[in-house]
């Protein structure tokens, strides 16, 4: 029987959610100059001017985005290269500070953006599985009671206890796979799909993403992929020199590309 | 994990509010403690991976200084051996921990980049990382100084306890160098060579490998004003039976107020743009 009531529904308060109230994020990028002491030393003494940041020039990533979602909601985040998609990705992370407005997220979040994180390449697989897990916010108890599941996904066998370094590129790509994607969140974001590994694995990693699209809340995907975007998400919203379009149905994909 | 099940993010809301977050922070990687130890522990194991002896492959040849230093120094500076080598042995000891926690610290944020940029982790559990560092490798190298200690026979004049006070002062001191040399090393890649620079002349300029009673009275500034001096003289001292100089305690507490005052102010205003130097 179907809860009539909302609040059957929600166990647990808060409920899951994101939001995001006219963020905005400027990126002073540091070029090589900007990076060097002497240099600014050099600049000072020689009376050159000093730009207003530094030396660093400023770029609007994200303006005034405004952005609401809930548990159940699945956003796809489409646009070109640059236009702010893995920089929103980040400010809903919690590692990037806004400059304006505000984000917060209600849920415990994983990050899917870089399967290499933390990876230590002279530390053995099991070592970077703990690391890994460490670093995502379990507890060292709660690694080990996954580690046998996690070794196993992996499929990687004896050579967990040999240094990353001696693995091949898709052995490597495999155990970032299985330790990224073993913890559990109410928010999980992506950078593209990741399927990673020969035929058989991304078979495998896909089943196992899938599952963790299941579990959360709320899943943010960046993607170019129209197809996937379609066949995961059910909301989809267009960023463009760091401007959002409004969030609108995943049926209305294409004419939001078109537009 | 109450921690991460909420995030807020918020535009400057003035200097207090800089000050609020940057103390959240703090808060935050106190509560995860054990992730900074994790972190810190990781990286020992890993660097002497390979190595039967581990980071004792480093106190072993600390130990080799101590004694090539302490026979022949002790017989250039004409210091009896039982006086020489355990003022030598402690003072590599305790100085080494003193710059190698400095000179760690220039990457403290620069080799955490990866991490700091798709996750919401405390920068200062980064910080506390190097920091641990260094107290488990000096728990290594407290090898040399309990065989020193028993040989020499110092072991029963010594007071441990006031040593111990002299190492939390050593600490919470080298602390906040450690984080502003981290901030100022993420923000130019070429301070890290210039902090080198500056520990190396400290060892030369510090009562390290001679006595501090040899300097004669008119050149004793370079002791009074030499913060490695009082950081090395507060567990050094007590340790070799010796009494600390109040005025000791007073540099080192007036050094850590001052420093981390200024190291935190720093960190709050800087903390926002931490990530984005990496």
């Amino acid at each position: 029987m179907k809860p009539t009531s909302p609040k059957i529904g929600l166990m647990k308060p808060p409920p899951v959610s994101i939001s995001c109230r006219d963020l905005t994020l400027r990126f002073p990028v540091y070029g090589v100059d900007a990076k060097s002491l002497k240099k600014h030393l050099a600049k000072i003494t020689v009376g050159g001017k000093l730009g207003r940041s530094h030396g660093a020039t400023e770029v609007t990533a994200i303006s005034g985005l405004n952005l609401e979602l809930k548990a159940g909601d699945r956003l796809g985040l489409v646009g070109h290269n640059g236009s702010g998609k893995t920089t929103l990705l980040r400010a809903l992370s919690g590692a990037y500070e806004p400059d304006e407005g505000s984000v917060e997220v209600q849920g415990h979040i994983a990050a899917l953006l870089d399967l290499n994180l933390g990876i230590d390449p002279s530390a053995t697989g099991y070592d970077n599985i703990r690391l890994r897990g460490r670093i995502a916010g379990l507890s060292s108890r709660q690694v080990d009671e996954r580690m046998d599941e996690i070794a196993e996904f992996s499929g990687l066998g004896p050579f967990l206890a040999m240094p990353v370094k001696t693995y091949s590129a898709g052995m490597q790509a495999r155990l970032a796979f299985a330790a990224a994607t073993a913890v559990e969140a109410d928010v999980l974001l992506m950078d593209e799909w990741i399927a990673v590994g020969d035929a058989d694995f991304q078979k495998l990693a896909h089943k196992r993403l899938l599952k963790l699209v299941e579990r959360a809340g709320i899943l943010v995907l960046a993607s170019h992929d129209v197809e996937l975007l379609r066949l995961y998400c059910n909301k989809v919203m267009r960023m463009e020199g760091g401007v959002a379009s409004a969030v609108t149905d995943i049926k209305k994909l294409d004419e939001l590309l078109a537009a | 994990m109450e921690a991460a099940t909420h995030m807020l993010r918020t535009g400057r809301r003035g200097a207090l509010f800089e000050f609020q977050m940057a103390f959240r922070d703090l808060r935050a990687s106190l509560e995860r403690i054990d992730l900074a130890w994790s972190l810190a522990w990781h990286d020992v194991v890993s660097r002497y991976r390979g190595s039967i002896l581990g980071p004792l492959w480093i106190t072993l040849s600390m130990g080799l200084m101590v004694l090539g230093i302490g026979l022949l120094w002790g017989e250039l500076f004409r210091v009896p051996i039982q006086q020489f080598i355990p003022f030598v042995a402690l003072g590599i000891v305790f100085f080494g921990t003193v710059t190698g926690t400095i000179n760690e610290g220039c990457d403290t944020f620069v080799h955490a980049g990866g991490m700091l940029s798709q996750t919401a982790l405390p920068l200062f559990t980064f910080v506390w990382r190097t920091v641990f560092r260094s107290l488990i490798n000096l728990g290594h190298h407290l090898v040399i100084v309990a065989v020193v200690l028993v040989y020499f026979g110092y072991w029963r004049t010594a007071n441990y306890p006031v040593a111990a006070l002299g190492l939390v002062l050593l600490v919470v001191n080298v602390g906040w160098i450690s984080l502003l040399v981290a901030i100022i090393s993420a923000r130019f890649r070429d301070i890290p060579q210039a902090v080198q620079s500056v520990t190396q002349a400290a060892a030369i300029m510090t009562p390290v490998f001679w006595l501090p009673d040899r300097i004669p009275e008119r050149y004793h500034l370079i002791l009074d004003l030499n913060p490695f001096y009082h950081l090395l003289e507060a567990v050094r001292a007590p340790l070799l039976g010796q009494g600390v100089a109040e005025h000791t305690y007073l540099f080192l507490a007036g050094m850590a107020a001052a420093g981390w005052a200024l190291a935190f102010s720093i960190f709050a205003n800087t903390r926002r743009r931490i990530v984005h130097y990496l």
